[in-house]
């Protein structure tokens, strides 16, 4: 007997039964569970493309680098993947250049909190309390989001030139002299944090402008009539309304933030001075792609992914409290 | 009429068939290079002459970053995409040799290899395995002296005699600075610190790491004593602490006196230089009147191509970049060193470097050269690395050269020692 046979014998039956008291066909509602176990399956089809697309370029590609992270192997096709188990992590992190990358990682991450999550508020705000006549300001500060990194790098490479950069020359002029920032091990790192900031502190800043475009003005117009300062509207007001942009913000700014300096440290430094501004994400591309050690570059992405993914928890669980969804 | 019909669909199923058969015999073989912009439009017209002396050949050119090609071909290698000749840095010809299926270019199953002869053997070297040859050279430069002239003449030094010693470059740079406030000079370091202090320490009569790869030995005498000057030169202060971008810039903007790196460069220097400052080119500095002994720099070229017509198309593309004609014309346009003996013999090259006088240092070079040191398979980054941080520490001048350059022999050997073990 097919389905749709079924389904003719089963509404026919329905079709007979009397109605009780309340004139409802109770006992016929029941074989109508065929047609309710075919829409079980549809949400399935539904994210069936996604899902696809998800483990054949998200899964697929992590288990297979956590399986990479235990073999040696050149990338060479044919040649042979011995299995080594834990011992391209054991050599990473005994390696010369993980206590540098490590320390310099933390301090991409810890710095990007002040100049990428928490400068970008005022600004929002201002930009905000101007209304339509901030727009030009927005489009300045949002620019260069658009620009190539690449060309970023190279243009700063090119101004902080020690010998005959703008930044030396304009100092010339004043009689002073420029500091060699670029190539010295204890100002380098600032330079390239602080060319990621101008880079993407636009972008964030469109993000907070789209979190303040929810906030009622009504409310402000509220408080200012119970006599309100800025700073009263900006505490009680605007910041526990914007937290869970904030929260967003954060986040992709942490994981983003030793991706955000690639770049300009490849460009600009090649790690150097003295190690001074590399880090896990530039030091897994040099063991994977400049020496072909793929072992040592999946052990090295492996263990990004998981400093990454501790950091995202420790953060959803101590903050997620403080964040005050309007709903 | 219906006739007509039918012999005009015979004449195009005809047609169709013959140039299907012919698109059939043609191979398509695919280069990957790194040559971008006027040298990579020179190589696309090379190819396209080639098309046309071999019309049964299509040549696919991918261009890669030179920084990114190794890795590209490694995983166009890794992902069984076709790949049949190659220009491969020049440092990883040897782990490309023995970890990919790269062919033996003198290979009997090859047929006749006399045509390696047209290259000087020094130039072989790089690629050469034993008796196998797995690449050619391609786009070589040699290290040389640029110097500004102008800056010369301001400084009271004579611009038609330019340094021909260490020695008197030092002597030169001092001059400058103190006459014209500017620096005086600065040495390529190159990616990652590894080619500048290979060249320093070659030219210096010692040696930068054993045949092999897996042995370094720039703390040598001759080895600590020239990176001691590099460290004096930072320190006095006629050599600004820079990269390589940051020196060629400043020397190509006419503030800075002398440069010493690739005569690669040779081409965009006399452009940046055009209208601006008088060029001067000279040899490469002879340490203390020893011969001179420089490593080359750039790419050589390498064939992976699998047996049957693939393998025999780049056999003829190779042989036909080989020809003088062909090799001289991409040197002339690109600045990179002649390749084939005698480059003079070919009136053409004759009459360029009648009229450009400043590639003659480079062509002196060319028995000079000796192939540029390969690395082995592992340890290599960290090593490389040791070497790069040993120069910030030099330049830093907290220490002398005699303590920081055993410390970093030691910890360069210490990475490679993996190498060793397996051998």
């Amino acid at each position: 007997m097919t389905v749709r046979d079924s389904l003719v014998v089963l509404i026919g039956a329905a079709r007979r039964q009397p109605a009780d008291a309340t004139g409802r066909v109770a006992t016929a509602i029941r074989p109508l569970r065929r047609p309710a176990t075919r829409l079980r399956i549809a949400p399935y089809l539904y994210v069936a493309p996604m899902l696809v697309l998800l483990v054949v370029f998200t899964y697929w590609p992590f288990f297979h680098t956590i399986y990479l992270s235990m073999v040696k192997w050149n990338l060479t096709p044919g040649a042979p993947m011995t299995f080594v188990g834990f011992r391209n992590y054991e050599g990473i992190v005994g390696s010369s250049l993980f206590d540098a990358a490590f320390r310099n990682t933390l301090i991409y991450i810890i710095a990007s909190v002040p100049l990428k999550v928490l400068i970008p508020i005022p600004i929002a705000v201002f930009l905000w309390s101007l209304a339509q006549r901030g727009f030009a300001y927005r489009s300045v500060i949002f620019l260069p989001t658009l620009f190539s990194f690449t060309v970023v790098a190279v243009v700063f490479l090119w101004m902080l030139n020690p010998i005959s950069g703008h930044f030396v020359q304009a100092t010339r002029w004043f009689g002073g002299q420029f500091p060699n920032v670029m190539n010295d091990p204890d100002t380098a790192i600032w330079v390239i944090l602080l060319i990621s900031t101008w880079k993407v502190i636009g972008f964030n800043t469109l993000l907070y402008l789209a979190g303040l475009a929810s906030i009622n003005r009504d409310y402000i117009e509220a408080m200012r009539l119970d006599g309100a300062h800025d700073w009263t509207v900006m505490r009680h007001l605007i910041w526990p309304l914007l937290t869970p942009t904030t929260f967003f913000v954060l986040i992709s700014t942490v994981i983003f933030a030793i991706q955000q300096v690639f770049t300009p440290i490849d460009i600009m430094t090649e790690g150097g001075p003295s190690n001074s501004t590399t880090n896990l994400f530039y030091m897994v591309y040099q063991y994977a792609f400049r020496t072909f050690n793929v072992g040592y570059g999946a052990a090295g992405t492996v263990m990004l992914f998981a400093f990454l993914l501790a950091i995202t928890l420790i953060k959803v669980r101590v903050l997620d409290r403080h964040v005050h969804y309007q709903q | 009429m219906k006739t007509l019909r039918n012999l005009l669909a015979a004449a195009a199923l005809v047609l169709a068939g013959s140039t299907a058969v012919q698109a059939q015999t043609k191979t398509e073989i695919v280069f990957y290079h790194y040559q971008t912009g006027a040298p990579g439009q020179l190589m696309r017209d090379i190819l396209n002459d080639f098309e046309k002396a071999n019309p049964d050949v299509v040549v696919k050119d991918i261009f890669k970053q030179s920084e990114q090609i190794t890795a590209e071909v490694q995983a166009a290698l890794a992902a069984r995409r076709p790949v049949d000749v190659t220009s491969v840095i020049g440092k990883n010809i040897v782990y490309f040799a023995s970890s990919t299926p790269a062919v033996a270019l003198n290979d009997p199953k090859n047929g006749d290899s006399s045509w390696l002869n047209g290259y000087l053997s020094n130039f072989l070297d790089a690629g050469r395995i034993g008796d196998k040859i797995y690449a050619i050279p391609h786009a070589y430069g040699t290290p040389q002296l640029y110097y500004n002239k102008d800056i010369f003449r301001k400084a009271g030094l004579d611009p038609d005699k330019p340094p021909r010693t260490w020695d008197e470059v030092i002597a030169a740079g001092k001059q400058i600075k103190e006459k014209t406030g500017l620096p005086g000079v600065a040495h390529l370091h190159a990616a990652m610190g590894d080619y500048g202090t290979m060249v320093m320490v070659t030219n210096a009569g010692g040696t930068y790491l054993t045949p092999d790869g897996t042995e370094a030995k720039f703390d040598s005498p001759e080895g600590i004593a020239v990176l001691q000057m590099w460290q004096d030169m930072a320190k006095s202060g006629i050599m600004p602490i820079a990269n390589d971008q940051q020196w060629s810039a400043a020397f190509n903007a006419g503030q800075m006196g002398m440069y010493m790196t690739s005569s690669a460069g040779l081409r965009s220097t006399m452009k940046a230089a055009e209208g601006k400052f008088d060029l001067g080119v000279t040899n490469y500095p002879l340490w203390k009147n020893n011969p001179r002994k420089v490593n080359n720099s750039g790419a050589a070229i390498m064939m992976h191509a699998p047996e049957g017509p693939r393998r025999d198309a780049s056999l003829k593309l190779i042989k036909y970049l080989s020809q003088q004609s062909v090799s001289n014309r991409w040197s002339r346009e690109t600045g990179y060193m002649p390749l084939i003996r005698n480059p003079e013999a070919d009136p053409a090259m004759a009459a360029y470097m009648k009229e450009n006088p400043l590639v003659m240092s480079s062509i002196s070079q060319m028995p000079e050269t000796v192939p540029t040191a390969t690395w082995p398979a592992e340890g290599t980054l960290e090593a490389q690395t040791h070497i790069k941080n040993m120069l910030d520490d030099l330049w830093a001048a907290k220490r002398p050269a005699s303590q920081i350059v055993p410390e970093t022999v030691k910890k360069v050997n210490e990475a490679l020692a993996v190498n060793k073990k397996k051998s």
